[in-house]
């Protein structure tokens, strides 16, 4: 594979450091903090006017996760009606176990159509199966058409925010992305001047490239229809021109019916991007004669996604319409940025659903990157109890590590086991606290605090202090006055 | 062929395996769907006039272009809206009334215009079919009046002709008038956007860069509540 080579990093949990050494370089990267922190504070202060604005918030939230949850617990049936659907209105459905069935099918339908060059609407799915140097390496050139895809796609850079995905970047590396790669030396870093620049890029290919690959925000199984929604309208154009579209679709993306969207659109760009609607909702079915493409072909992704189907606690995973508000208003990922998650999902949605995608094999250390404030929940706008899954998956980690023999004989394991031996009995726990004042002494300073700890006492004391052990224990205290004072109540 | 077969058996299979417990069968699902909980306002609260008045100002937040006019003033209005524009190559959906074409300016009827035309055009005018108050979005739905849907996005400038009676306060009031589901349609709020760089909201990256609209008050002519 092409990413084993690649120069720049790639988002794929399988080679990705944990989370705790991959944030180190995000934290000491202040440009990178402000640029994240500043997009960030724009969409939310925007967000929370708008849903201030909507006094049926909550139950639009309550609609959206019903429905969500619905089509879920019946993903079999709608899939199928989908595919009926959209296959009488001329459409083709293709199912894809995994990744690389899903890049095969598509190089193949590339190649029946002679296609050497394809243009991209935003999809993160694709990101998600490594697509585009896949197609690289295969000889077709890949041209993306969202203008936050083309800055990441020219500057060879990895998406960090699902929505806004080259927020990590400021206008001056923009423009030096843009003057290297389109030939502009003269180039300014006005953001409308960036802006033009793209739309003249792009103008040529948008009309003479026959083939394009989307994404989808939702599939309709009443209709078989797809939409898709966005701002720029680039879209549109790779919706309407070609001949030939291709669809990538993870198989959650389903809702039942039409009438559902009255309620998806309503909290989906409030949540995203903070307007009461995007520029452009789009929505087709199957193939319309004389208007748009005529040939139509939706690959429905499984990738790991029935996996999670399975646990009814974690299956609220897969109801994420992805907004993106959870990462918006996430305390750790506005620290740390999307590329520290070390997948194309980052953020608390990314935490829980990156290590469940990966079966549990990999990505271990994100449901850790979270301190369960619960900040991601409160603005979901289909309330995925995200803190839920988090602690739900640091159990599944925790069982996993505990059955290793490394691990059995980690220090923190065996510290653990200790402790739970310790704290059976009482006689062995009022030892044990005896022991520790005696040997904590030596580190508890006149303050009454625990600055620094020996060994692996340190990874705590290195970031916070610890308070020293009083003289006496609450419950030598009650023994020593307990019934003195019971008489004097009296 | 055999492969791609045996992926849809299996994901819908694994699938299968996964929600056995809380599947519905077919005959159950629309009632359970049914039930699923709809406490959301569906139906607008506000008068004709101050539903037309929030249209209008949710429209110029997207830096539309506003004007409003009578059914019989409409090919007039029209004419005033292009002359202002200062362009001259217009194309129309050719289902579009032959009384808004006005005189003096070069109409391009779409008849399977070539994309290369289309492109040429400097702008193009439409009708719709229904406006969305609450969020200042106009609703294509591609009919012969509305164009296909390259109509509508290649050119600059586009001047959008809506009804009183097809403005709605709520979306879910949208979706009440949709008697089917459309095969095609396009909402759009505003012109073509980004805020891809650092935030900034930047008007015209690929769709039309300028929105007109002309409100024709019209009630009466239609229910506007269904």
């Amino acid at each position: 594979m092409s990413h084993a080579t690649s120069t720049h990093p790639v988002l794929d949990p399988l080679f990705a450091p944990p989370f705790p050494q991959a944030a180190l370089p995000m934290l000491r990267n202040p440009q990178l903090r402000k640029n994240v922190g500043h997009a960030i504070d724009v969409i939310q202060a925007k967000r929370a006017k708008l849903v201030v604005e909507k006094t049926d918030w909550q139950q639009l939230r309550s609609t959206g996760s019903a429905i969500r949850a619905h089509a879920l617990e019946n993903l079999g049936a709608y899939l199928e009606e989908f595919e009926t659907r959209c296959t009488a209105a001329g459409g083709t459905v293709h199912w894809a176990a995994d990744a690389a069935e899903a890049r095969q099918i598509i190089l193949d339908l590339l190649r029946k159509e002679n296609a050497g060059e394809v243009i991209k609407i935003k999809t993160m799915t694709s990101a998600e199966i490594q697509l585009n140097p896949f197609l690289q390496a295969a000889g077709v050139n890949v041209f993306e058409t969202d203008l936050a895809e083309i800055i990441l796609q020219l500057g060879e850079e990895e998406p960090s925010h699902i929505v806004v995905p080259a927020l990590h970047i400021n206008r001056s590396q923009v423009r030096e992305i843009f003057a290297r790669s389109m030939g502009l030396k003269d180039l300014s870093d006005d953001p409308h001047a960036l802006t033009a620049a793209a739309r003249t890029y792009l103008r040529q290919k948008f009309l003479t490239i026959p083939t394009a690959i989307s994404g989808a925000n939702f599939l309709i199984a009443e209709t078989g229809g797809v939409a898709v929604v966005e701002s720029e309208g680039n879209g549109r154009m790779c919706l309407t021109l070609p001949r030939t579209m291709i669809t990538l679709a993870g198989i959650e993306k389903v809702v039942p019916r039409f009438q559902d969207l009255e309620v998806m659109l309503q909290v989906l760009a409030r949540s995203a991007t903070g307007e009461r609607m995007n520029p452009y909702t789009s929505l087709w079915t199957g193939v319309t004669p004389g208007d748009g493409p005529q040939r139509f072909h939706v690959v429905l992704l499984d990738n790991g996604r029935s996996s999670i189907l399975t646990r009814p606690k974690q299956r609220q995973t897969l109801k994420c319409i992805r907004c993106a508000a959870c990462m918006n208003a996430c305390p750790v990922y506005r620290q740390t940025g999307g590329h520290a998650y070390g997948s194309v999902y980052p953020g608390p949605i990314g935490a829980i659903l990156t290590p469940q995608l990966m079966q549990m094999h990999h990505a271990q250390s994100l449901p850790f990157a979270s301190s369960l404030c619960g900040a991601c929940y409160e603005v979901c706008p289909v309330k995925i109890n995200i803190p839920e899954v988090l602690l739900e998956l640091r159990a599944q980690v925790v069982n996993q590590e505990r059955s290793q023999f490394a691990r059995f004989v980690d220090p923190m394991y065996l510290g653990l086991r200790i402790a739970n031996l310790l704290f059976a009995k009482a006689w062995s726990f009022h030892a044990a606290q005896f022991m520790g004042r005696i040997g904590l002494r030596f580190f508890t300073r006149k303050d009454g605090w625990i600055h620094s700890l020996p060994s692996i006492g340190a990874k705590w004391t290195q970031t916070r202090d610890l308070r020293g052990l009083p003289s006496q224990t609450f419950h030598g205290w009650w023994a020593a006055r307990g019934p003195k004072s019971s008489k004097e109540a009296k | 062929m055999s492969a791609p077969v045996q992926s849809r058996q299996r994901i819908l299979d694994r699938i299968r395996t996964a929600t056995l417990s809380v599947a519905k069968d077919a005959s159950q699902l629309a009632d359970v769907y049914a039930a699923l909980p709809r406490d959301y306002i569906r139906r607008g609260k506000l008068s004709a006039e101050a539903r037309l008045a929030l249209m209008i100002e949710r429209l110029r937040e997207y830096d539309a272009e506003v004007v409003e006019s009578t059914p019989a003033a409409l090919p007039a209005s029209i004419a005033a809206r292009l002359a202002l524009s200062g362009k001259h190559t217009f194309v129309v959906p050719h289902g579009l009334p032959a009384e808004w074409l006005a005189a003096g300016f070069d109409w391009k009827i779409d008849h399977e215009l070539t994309t290369a035309e289309i492109e040429q055009a400097e702008g193009v005018v439409t009708a719709a079919f229904c406006g969305v108050a609450d969020s200042g979005t106009i609703v294509l739905h591609h009919s012969p009046a509305e164009g296909r849907r390259v109509l509508t996005l290649l050119p600059d400038w586009h001047l959008c002709i809506l009804r009183a009676s097809q403005v709605v306060e709520t979306l879910p009031e949208y979706f009440n008038r949709c008697q089917q589901p459309p095969a095609l349609a396009t909402y759009i709020s505003g012109p073509s956007a980004t805020a891809d760089i650092e935030m900034t909201r930047i008007k015209g990256v690929h769709g039309p860069r300028f929105l007109h609209v002309i409100l024709v008050r019209d009630q009466g002519a239609r229910p506007t509540m269904n």
